[in-house]
């Protein structure tokens, strides 16, 4: 077993042992597909972003310093990919493809708890989906990525206290737009 | 009734991100506070939904997508590398001496003119052998500039340009006359001593030259470097030159001689004989 850190392992990648990438790859290609996925809600192109992520980081190499930790480093870079991606489907105009999911339930039979408990669930998920995407991204740095206020304000870019600012409005954003549906439903 | 109390640090206090001594007050407050502690309820029940909202795994072909792309990437990077060491080496050649851009412009047209008259010539009058010679010639064309550049550059008054032009000797294959007494003359003249030992070191890589084996026994007395001295008698142990002998016993008459230098040079004519 690898027991390099991830520092270590990118600082490899930096001095020209791209084959490092992988192990790289091998701990990270999970939670950053995640990230990717809660941005934008489209597997396909999430799949698609992935890859550009690795490919960014492998051509950028050089400007990862190891002061700062590498996944702080990487959803950076995953973030600007979002942005980008954002910045094209607004000239095109986007489509979601989120809503195959509600087709699956079982239609009708909403006294059942666990189903009901179900909709809520993808009622929240479609309610993270029309936040901005500002306000998404902290929230989803820090729910599955599980990332401290101080290291989502690495990869932002901005003070620990704006990320608090941002999180809490995005915390209420949330809960509007989550109440908002749910009413909408009923 | 409305209650002021400052509603992020309800958020903080539910992603773990207060004090100790802050958490015990948000905490007291909220035993007091109905208003603030249905906010906090509502706000743990969302953010314990948000953790069971659905994240897919990727697909089973990306591992596979991503090997193909660090493939392709690393065999981007390798041709790169080649590409910008070449670029490079020719920007430092011509890099302050446009005679060589001129001159290799030159050679270049000349060698075009060459293979256009070779590819079109009539077959009947085509010799036998022409082209082969002619590959030759530009084969010494090409020989003759690269010389012509060493020669250059160890006329140049930077010692860190001679040294160039001492490395340059290296993409020579066979020297000739002209190049090994160019060599000698840097050898036994430069005022550089740096470029001096840099020399002999060229020098050895054609000790097989009995131009080149003359030159070295006959400098050993022209040196007034205890370094150059040492390194010589170090050149002649390993190519066992006996005819250094004479010389190196003559070194050991001069009364300045370091006296490193003297048990170096008694002992390299001790292995020598």
């Amino acid at each position: 077993m690898n027991t390099l850190s991830d520092n270590a392992l990118m600082l490899k990648v930096r001095s020209g042992d791209l084959d490092k990438m992988g192990l790289l790859f091998q701990r990270y290609h999970r939670p950053l597909y995640g990230f990717l996925f809660h941005m934008t809600q489209q597997r396909e192109v999430s799949e698609d972003m992935m890859q550009n992520v690795f490919y960014r980081m492998l051509r950028s190499r050089h400007t990862f310093t190891g002061e700062g930790e590498f996944r702080t480093w990487m959803y950076h870079l995953a973030r600007n990919v979002v942005k980008d991606h954002f910045k094209q489907t607004r000239r095109r105009g986007s489509h979601h493809e989120i809503s195959d999911y509600e087709e699956r339930l079982p239609a009708g039979i909403a006294a059942d708890e666990q189903v009901e408990r179900k909709l809520e669930i993808k009622a929240l998920e479609r309610a993270l989906g029309n936040l901005s995407p500002e306000n998404r991204e902290v929230l989803v740095l820090s729910r599955f990525q599980e990332l401290k206020y101080a290291e989502i304000a690495e990869v932002l870019e901005i003070s620990v206290g704006a990320v608090k600012v941002r999180v809490h409005r995005a915390m209420h954003q949330l809960k509007e737009v989550y109440w908002h549906l749910e009413t909408q439903n009923k | 009734m409305k209650c002021g109390y400052d509603k992020e640090q309800l958020t903080r206090f539910l992603h773990g991100e207060l004090s100790a001594e802050e958490q015990a007050g948000v905490e007291t407050h909220l035993t007091e506070c109905n208003e603030c502690r249905r906010e906090w309820e509502g706000l743990r029940a969302m953010w314990g939904m948000l953790e069971e909202v659905d994240t897919p795994e990727p697909s089973a072909d990306a591992q596979v997508r991503f090997d193909a792309m660090l493939d392709s990437y690393k065999d981007s990077v390798r041709s790169g590398d080649r590409r910008t060491a070449l670029w490079w080496r020719l920007r430092e050649l011509f890099r302050g001496y446009p005679a060589f851009a001129l001159g290799y412009s030159l050679l270049l047209v000349v060698a075009g003119l060459g293979f256009g008259y070779w590819f079109h010539r009539p077959a009947a009058v085509a010799a036998a052998g022409s082209d082969k010679q002619e590959l030759a010639a530009l084969t010494s064309q090409v020989g003759e500039m690269r010389e012509m550049i060493m020669k250059t550059l160890l006329q140049n008054p930077s010692a860190s340009e001679r040294m160039r032009g001492v490395s340059y000797t290296s993409e020579i294959k066979t020297v000739n006359k002209d190049v090994v007494g160019a060599l000698l003359s840097t050898l036994n003249n430069d005022p550089n001593i740096n470029v001096r030992l840099m020399t002999l070191e060229a020098l050895t890589h054609y000790a097989n030259n009995p131009l080149v084996r003359e030159g070295l026994v006959q400098s050993i007395l022209q040196q007034d470097s205890p370094l150059l001295q040492t390194a010589l008698a170090e050149v002649m142990l390993h190519l066992q030159e006996k005819r250094a002998i004479h010389p190196l016993k003559k070194l050991l008459q001069q009364k300045d001689l370091n006296e490193m230098v003297r048990t170096r040079i008694q002992e390299t004519i001790f292995r020598l004989s």
